[in-house]
């Protein structure tokens, strides 16, 4: 079961990121690279890494993703890779 | 049409510069094998019961590795500070003036006070269980931000922040040298630790102190960047 969990991820963090390097608009690549995290997330806690898990989820999912968001805000909105 | 292709000079020279460094990193690897290498972090584990913390990686992220904490924290200061100066700029007003959502406002009211409570926690309980101050406080930080965006006349004082800020950062620095003085290192452990009360909340002698001190100043470092980060130019 816990195999399986680790497999998903990891294809899924693959799948993810492929997507997010051949997604044109900005700000949809930075909410596709929240999902790569949260598949991290999932990485850390099932190879029993419980203090990494809560750092990648707060610092790496959460605030990074908010202010590189409002940083694309502040260049001026609807800019494409 | 022919189906033969030329290949580019660079590209056959790269591929033979890479395969040339990849057999040398195995060449190495096979010669040390894992039964070979010395564990260091085995050895630094070992130490770790000895100060009565529950949780090794609080051990050796504030106390065998407090003076890199101590750089960290100076990093994200100087991160914030080049954040406040490249935003200073006249024409920008606060986002916190407008009117938003009128769910956000209300999920705000509900869900601040369960953020704030358990950035707290994991603050307080670092050296007990996972988290720790650099984790907690970003949770404290990202509650700041959803009260800002959700605009219930909430603003934070810069001033105030930076009070605690540097009283925290001046903590963490005299409670080093009073270590230096009486222990003769940096960040020594100068307050009683036993080993019996392992577990216990007042366990570890400065080491929860030093994590909450970190969080205290991370949280007002991050918060000052999200409020930097959120205002806006008044001509959009």
């Amino acid at each position: 079961m816990l195999g399986l969990v680790i497999l998903s991820s990891f294809i899924s963090i693959i799948l993810i990121a492929f997507k997010t390097i051949i997604e044109p608009k900005l700000s949809h690549t930075i909410v596709l690279s929240m999902g790569i995290g949260l598949n991290a997330v999932i990485l850390f806690v099932a190879f029993q890494a419980p203090d990494v898990a809560l750092t990648q989820a707060v610092i790496g999912i959460g605030i990074s993703s908010v202010i590189l968001l409002m940083g694309l805000k502040h260049l001026g909105g609807n800019y494409e890779s | 049409m022919s189906l033969k292709r030329t290949i580019p000079m660079t590209t056959v020279s790269g591929f033979g510069v890479s395969a040339v460094f990849i057999l040398t990193i195995l060449n190495i690897l096979m010669q040390n094998m894992p039964s070979n290498i010395y564990r260091a972090g085995d050895e630094l584990l070992k130490l770790n019961a000895t100060d009565g913390v529950a949780n090794s990686v609080t051990t050796v992220v504030v106390y065998f590795r407090g003076f890199d904490t101590l750089g960290e924290i100076a990093v994200l200061f100087i991160a914030s500070l080049g954040i406040g100066l490249m935003l200073t700029n006249n024409n920008l007003n606060n986002i916190s003036q407008e009117n938003s959502n009128f769910m956000l406002q209300i999920g705000a009211k509900l869900l601040s006070p369960v953020i704030f409570i358990f950035g707290l926690y994991i603050m307080i309980y670092g050296h007990l269980s996972v988290g720790g101050g650099f984790q907690g406080g970003v949770i404290i930080a990202s509650g700041i931000l959803l009260l800002l965006i959700s605009s219930n006349g909430f603003h934070i004082s810069h001033k105030f922040v930076e009070i605690f800020e540097t009283l925290a950062g001046v903590s963490y620095v005299v409670i080093g040298l009073i270590g230096l003085i009486i222990l003769d290192s940096f960040l020594g452990n100068f307050l009683p630790y036993d080993i019996s009360k392992m577990g216990l909340l007042l366990s570890g002698g400065i080491i929860p102190i030093i994590y909450i001190i970190v969080g205290i100043k991370v949280g007002s470092e991050m918060s000052v960047i999200v409020d930097n980060m959120l205002k806006r130019n008044i001509d959009d």
